[in-house]
């Protein structure tokens, strides 16, 4: 490295944002001294997720570091899995995990929330400083990529991988790897599946061999996948990730019990993120192991008692596995607790409808009415996601509700057509309400067809020239149905039909974009994007 | 050995990390820094031992960019060893390397440190490709390995051997032959060439 290029670097560090999390106070001051003085001069040093959230509300850091063993009972790890899903830092944020654990990396390879990088105690600050500098490095090299990926856009995060690809340099393993993922979002699997093979001709890397299981099993090509997934597990019992994977396979396949046993073999080798936690307490509630659900969760929650990464969710299927167990007092205690905690809107109608089914458990008829109104007083159904209205259906058949919650599961199957996890979440309560396998399915089939016929019926008005019929249908049933790819594509491939052959009009226009908006959200490489603005085109 | 034992070794490395932290703002106490450093890698190495015997210790190779490896290595123990000259040579380093970064960390930092404390006043540590294998490479110009070890091998530790129970070449050669490829696995190797010469080889 020359002079010139020493200096520039310096001077950039000194711009960028740190925030260091970590509960010791000694480390916490030692690592605010060694950053200093290694030029970074905006630093945030907080003790704790509850104070990091609190100061990212507000500021934008370009680098975060974290201890893995937070005292308050969420880990680095888990931290970092809240930060991702719920989007709150972007992909070029630089994530680096400090750990006395020896056997981290292994905790979390391949695993959608690997951290950038991640530093051994103990450590010198020679040792730190160089470590972040490369990671600065790296972080400029892979901006244009990182920026692509959170706005989802695939093509272009393939495009960009392509262009470095071709030179070969140290990167080379980290382009394929981000292109693969880019490929698989994209829906071309099998050029995934292509790559990860290339990859492991060079190397049987582990998250290689467990993406090729991914790949392959989006294929139908399930057995291979899952053999795949067993080898990973025997050849390295500490990458966890292959558990998740395993473990959703065989709950898709049916086998709850089986999945559950994988998943069980998992949190003994690892305690575990809460997303195996809910994967498996929601497992077990289905599979009639309610005993399970209460010893995950509780354990779980007892060790976030106080952290952001709960969800009232959490607490109802810990209610329900309670009632199951026909230990509703215990469950009304666990609801009134959440309750003291969420107050949001959401939180408040999963946490009345659990708190119904409990009263009405318990014999409080009309205590459990009182909840369920409360519950379902939010109106607009449309908006809920799928689990919470399931849940709300739940409540309804427990206080005799029928109609209501025949209504609600036909919503919650119409409004995700294609989401296998939620068909047997439905499936689930028609049983558990009584209804035999066979008239459940009838249930879903039924609401499937309806949707399908209801989707073709536009189209094919659409098709003969009815386009004021065709968007009035599609668009009742987008409103009605925002969740649904199909109908909310159409709708907005309708309307865009009909300003290109009945002239502009900024109501329409500003429908059909509200569609669009809410079609790449769900869908954002479906081939039906490009028809859509292909007519917006014509229109400019 | 159970968890119990592990939470303590991660609280007790815990400690020396943040004291290793706090000799370094001192900049007078690099000896000290060191030993602190050896030391939590003694109680790393405990656990690997444990997880040894219990035959289950894994690697999980990935790509790592020896370039970048050494580099950082070094780095570490220039500021350890402030009177050393610590040379690098990673020109002929292979541009797509794979091993597990975490244990192989751990077994160069300890054949660095041992360098370091025996050199007179330098140490290379180089990293470079030989039939188709990683050679990681650290050589110094103090007295070499003494001719009984050199004669007779590595050994499983025991407290009956004098140079730290034998416990860190031992994790060495053991890391080493955990990398395995299409029927190659790694390897440790000790010589003499004015000084020590300790290589891991990895496929």
């Amino acid at each position: 490295m020359n002079e010139g290029k020493d200096l520039a670097f310096n001077s950039d560090i000194a711009e960028k944002w740190v925030m260091v999390i970590d509960d010791l106070e000694g480390m916490r001051s030692q690592l605010r001294m060694s950053l200093s003085s290694a030029g970074f001069a905006k630093l945030h040093v907080v003790s704790s997720i509850k104070d990091a959230l609190e100061r990212m509300k507000s500021n934008r850091y370009d680098v975060i570091l974290c201890d893995y063993a937070l005292g308050d009972g969420t880990d680095g790890q888990q931290f970092l899995e809240y930060l991702r899903t719920n989007d709150l830092i972007t992909r070029n944020t630089i994530f680096v995990m400090i750990t006395a654990e020896q056997g981290y990396k292994k905790v979390v390879a391949a695993s959608e929330c690997a951290p950038d990088d991640y530093v051994l105690k103990p450590f010198t600050a020679a040792e730190f400083n160089l470590r972040l500098e490369k990671l600065l490095e790296r972080q400029e090299y892979f901006s244009v990529i990182d920026k692509a990926t959170d706005t989802k856009n695939w093509g272009r995060v393939i495009v960009e991988c392509d262009k470095r690809l071709a030179f070969k340099d140290k990167n080379f393993i980290d382009l394929c790897k981000i292109k693969c993922s880019a490929l698989m979002r994209a829906n071309r699997q099998q050029d995934a599946a292509d790559l990860y093979n290339e990859i492991l001709l060079l190397r049987p890397i582990g998250w290689a061999k467990l993406g090729l299981a991914r790949a392959l099993q989006q294929l139908n090509k399930t057995e291979e996948a899952t053999r795949l997934a067993k080898e990973i597990m025997q050849e390295t019992p500490q990458f966890m990730a292959a558990y998740d994977f395993l473990g959703k396979i065989l709950a898709t396949s049916g086998d709850k019990n089986a999945a559950l046993d994988v998943l069980q073999k998992a949190r003994e080798v690892s305690p575990g993120t809460m997303s195996r936690v809910r994967e498996m307490s929601n497992l077990a509630v289905s599979a009639g192991k309610p005993e399970m659900a209460e010893e995950v969760m509780r354990q779980a929650l007892q060790k976030h008692k106080h952290s952001p990464v709960r969800q009232a969710n959490d607490y109802a299927v810990l209610s329900k596995a309670l009632v199951n167990q026909g230990k509703s007092t215990e469950a009304l205690t666990v609801v009134a607790d959440a309750q003291k905690s969420f107050k949001d809107d959401h939180s408040t109608i999963v946490l009345s409808a659990i708190e119904s089914v409990a009263h009405k458990a318990a014999g409080n008829t009309e205590k459990a009415a009182t909840a369920l109104a409360k519950a379902m007083s939010f109106g607009d159904m449309n908006k809920l996601p799928a689990s919470t209205v399931i849940a709300l259906a739940d409540a309804c058949f427990a206080s005799g509700k029928e109609a209501e919650a025949t209504n609600l599961l036909r919503h919650a199957i119409q409004n995700n057509q294609e989401d296998a996890a939620i068909r047997s979440r439905v499936h689930d309560v028609l049983t558990a309400a009584g209804k035999d396998a066979a008239e459940a399915n009838e249930m879903i089939e039924t609401s499937t067809r309806e949707v399908i016929q209801l989707n073709n019926e536009g189209v094919r008005k659409a098709e003969a020239g009815q386009l004021e019929e065709a968007i009035t249908l599609l668009c009742q049933a987008a409103d009605r149905l925002p969740n649904n790819e199909q109908i909310v594509g159409n709708a907005a491939l309708v309307i865009a039909l009909d300003l290109v052959r009945n002239g502009n009009n900024p109501e329409r226009l500003r429908r059909c974009m509200h569609y669009r908006e809410g079609f790449i959200k769900k869908a954002p490489n479906h081939p039906k994007i490009a028809q859509i603005d292909a007519q917006l085109k014509q229109l400019k | 050995m159970n968890d119990l034992y592990a939470v303590i070794v991660h609280d007790v490395a815990n400690q020396l990390a943040e004291l290793s932290l706090r000799l370094g703002s001192r900049g007078d106490a690099q000896h000290e820094m060191g030993v602190v450093m050896n030391a939590t890698r003694r109680l790393s190495g405990m656990l690997l031992l444990h997880r040894k015997q219990n035959e289950a210790l894994s690697v999980n190779p990935d790509q790592v960019n020896a370039g970048d490896f050494v580099t950082i290595l070094a780095a570490e123990h220039r500021e350890l060893f402030p009177n050393l000259v610590i040379e690098v040579n990673d020109e002929k380093a292979p541009s797509l390397a794979f091993f597990d970064d975490a244990l192989v960390r751990m077994v160069m930092a300890n054949a660095m440190y041992r360098a370091c404390l025996a050199a007179h006043s330098k140490v290379k540590l180089s990293a470079y490709e030989r039939d188709k294998m990683l050679v990681l490479e650290v050589a110094d110009d103090g007295q070499g390995y003494p001719d009984s070890l050199l004669a007779e091998g590595i050994k499983a530790p025991s407290p009956a051997n004098k140079r730290g129970a034998g416990l860190a070449l031992y994790l060495a050669k053991n890391i080493a032959e955990l990398h395995r490829l299409e029927g190659r696995h790694g390897a440790v190797e000790l010589s003499n060439a004015g000084g020590a010469v300790f290589r891991m080889i990895l496929p």
